[in-house]
């Protein structure tokens, strides 16, 4: 292909001229560095390039060599378990060849292409297949089976396939139809285009993710979108880390895109470290994660959310249900932000180009439950849980508005929750959740017929806290009947016996359903029994000083096989309540 | 209609029984809480009980002070006045007006 000729250089933005045989959004290596670039304007012969490395020492008349390529992931197995930069660069193996920190121009295949894996056919020869059907599958790691899918645009019969050890790029099949194709593990996939899937289903099924305020009060689906946004220092990460560990997807996608570079490292020591509660095994087993921190380029960041979830739909499309996080979008708008400028466009609000929302939608929109191509009609579900930080954490500004128009739920974190210590510290007066209807159905039907009545009863005695709290602001708490003052009690309770979940305590950081529906009903319980005694006359001081209120609390700490513990607690609770009613209260009143 | 009921030791109150109001003579602090509690689930209006026993019981005393119905009302025993239940008038009638008028 013809070679370009750099005509203007821009920090990231290079301009070359010559490139009447490029099409937008193709590949380019810039300059003799052969530094990596995208395509992103094309004016006449001339084209915009954003450059996905460092281009100081860049200028004027160096020459510009197309790939002809759009920018593609490779995938195939070797994912899971491995750490790769914005444009799939394996960091890892980098590391081995040039030290701590990238060097530019370096190349490296995503895949390695040295290591054999174990391919296991489930074709045999002369069955027909087409694009999304699987012809075997390796096991990757100890907990991931990886299903080698006929890649889309093939289908025939095939005519040979090969059990043993193979490399990614050696063909494990032959497939023959309109002509003969060589199906080896690893395919591309151009990361700006989403994988194709036959249809797409409802999402209906909730992501358990063992935190308590998500699952119970602000459930997301699998295949469902939600958005965490949240001022600095709000535990927005902490948030993303848990999930990332907990939640009940069977791949986890992590995008770090533009955070700090520590917090990947966390990621890094951590996991390793923690045993999946489903299978035994390290989280690290099925988790993929993509590193663009603050200090690597700006251009790859942008790429690095399009990289993750093109890996997450390969994923889904084997029928497995994956969640991809990425921390944090706002980073991704403002590296699009830098670029529009570079590039001279017209702003929209903020400087954010105008296209932000639409861009923003497109990421979300990727997300759902699938009926996966292939003729067995397996369904795969990709989530996504995207951090915003909008800056001083006022949501009105565009990144977070362009967001919650596209999500259905929002985690709100609030600074002054934070500041109180309240952990995860989610509002639970401003968030919402649109799946709320589907999963009260599911929950019902799978953990207890109460679950969703509780619920709302419990978030009823929230707002109510609320309302009463100005009262007391105005004119003190002894001035509130005994009822609301129990009220008042109960959503403290709530807040700090449910709501507070510690990150970092051994127990208490991850919650299965059925604990969190006992630990409910026993908080909400307190409140009926409470009334009971009101009722006959007991004196309020007296209830709120049972001493049984410190196993309320403590509650959380149990450990996941000891729940009849809290059904104990419970009897406790009305055995105490009814010890007060018959000496103090005035009997069948 | 609303009752009217008088609470205390039985020689300070019998007398009230002939101006037709309902009289509960109490001899300790845990019948006069109960009385208290109880009737103020029926239908009385206006509760006045001694401030001797009154001051036994304040928790029973505080519990209705943010009610409409019924008004407890302190009143003076047959051993005198121990100021309490003027106390509460003053404060209350500070607390409507703003200022005491008494």
């Amino acid at each position: 292909m013809k070679v370009g000729r750099i005509i203007k250089v821009s920090g990231p933005l290079v301009v070359a001229e010559g490139m009447d045989e490029a099409n937008i959004y193709d590949v380019v290596k810039v300059s003799d560095n052969k530094l990596i670039g995208e395509i992103i304007e094309i004016r006449g012969d001339r084209a915009s390039i954003q450059v996905y490395e460092e281009t100081t020492g860049i200028g004027p008349g160096e020459p510009v060599y197309t790939t002809g390529e759009p920018l593609s992931v490779e995938l195939g197995p070797g994912l899971v378990a491995a750490m790769f930069d914005g444009i799939q660069r394996p960091l890892e193996s980098i590391r081995g060849l040039a030290g701590d920190f990238l060097t530019r121009g370096i190349e490296m295949p995503a895949l390695d292409r040295e290591k054999k894996w174990h391919f296991v056919p489930q074709v045999e020869v002369g069955q027909v297949v087409q694009p999304g059907d699987i012809i075997g599958t390796v096991q990757e790691t100890a907990v991931v089976l990886h299903k080698i899918m006929v890649p889309v645009g093939v289908s025939g019969t095939v005519k040979s396939v090969n059990e043993g050890e193979f490399t990614v790029e050696e063909t494990v099949c032959v497939v023959e139809g309109d002509k003969t194709h060589n199906i080896q593990m690893m395919q591309k996939w151009p990361v700006r285009k989403g994988r194709t899937y036959a249809q797409k289903l409802n999402p209906d099924e909730p992501l358990i993710t063992g935190q308590r305020v998500i699952d119970t009060f602000f459930p997301v689906t699998k295949g469902g979108t939600s958005a965490v946004p949240g001022p600095f220092g709000s535990g927005k990460t902490v948030v993303q880390h848990q999930l990332a560990k907990w939640a009940d997807a069977e791949i986890i996608v992590y995008v770090g895109c533009g955070e700090r570079g520590n917090e990947m490292t966390d990621v890094l020591m951590e996991f390793p470290e923690i045993k999946d509660p489903k299978t035994g095994e390290s989280l690290m087993t099925r988790t993929i994660l993509i590193a663009n921190t603050s200090n690597m380029p700006v251009a790859a960041r942008e790429a690095s959310i399009y990289t993750g979830i093109t890996i997450a739909e390969y994923f889904r499309d084997m029928g497995y249900s994956v969640a991809i996080m990425a921390d944090s979008t706002s980073r991704w708008a403002e590296a699009l932000r830098e670029m529009s400028g570079r590039l001279e466009e017209m702003p929209g609000d903020e400087g954010y180009p105008a296209y932000l929302a639409s861009r923003a939608a497109e990421f979300y929109e990727r997300a759902g439950k699938v009926k996966c191509l292939g003729t067995d009609g397996r369904v795969g579900a990709l989530t996504v849980i995207g951090a915003v930080s909008p800056p001083g954490g006022d949501i009105s500004e565009p990144v977070s508005q362009a967001t919650l128009r596209i999500v259905k739920v929002f985690w709100g974190l609030d600074a002054s929750l934070a500041y109180r210590r309240h952990f995860p510290a989610i509002n639970w007066l401003n968030s919402y959740s649109l799946y709320q209807n589907k999963v009260d159905e599911w929950m019902d039907k799978n953990i207890d017929l109460e679950f969703s009545s509780n619920r709302v009863k419990a978030m009823v005695l929230l707002q109510e806290e609320s309302s009463l709290q100005e009262i007391v602001r105005l004119v003190g708490r002894d001035s509130l009947s005994e009822g609301d003052q129990l009220k008042l009690e109960v959503a403290k309770s709530i807040r700090e016996d449910f709501l507070q979940q510690n990150a970092f305590h051994e127990e208490d950081t991850y919650t299965s359903l059925n604990k969190q529906n006992l630990m409910l009903k026993m908080v909400l319980s307190f409140y009926d029994e409470g009334i009971r005694a009101l009722d006959s006359g007991v004196y309020l001081n007296k209830i709120l000083n049972l001493s049984i209120r410190d196993r309320v609390a403590r509650a959380k700490y149990l450990h996941e096989d000891n729940l009849s513990e809290i059904e104990v607690i419970m009897k406790d609770l009305v055995k105490n309540i009814d010890d007060l009613i018959s000496e103090g209260g005035i009997l069948n009143a | 209609m609303y009752k009217v009921a008088v609470v205390g030791d039985k020689d300070s109150i019998l007398g009230f029984k002939a101006l037709g109001v309902d009289v509960f003579p109490v001899f300790d602090k845990d019948e006069a809480r109960r009385i208290v509690d109880t009737i103020a689930r029926e239908n009385y209006g206006i509760i006045f009980i001694t401030e001797q026993m009154a001051s036994l019981i304040p928790d029973t005393i505080e519990r209705y002070n943010n009610e409409i119905i019924p008004a407890v009302i302190l009143i003076p025993s047959n051993q005198g006045t121990l100021n309490i239940g003027m106390d509460r008038i003053n404060s209350n009638v500070e607390k409507a007006v703003g200022t005491n008028i008494l």
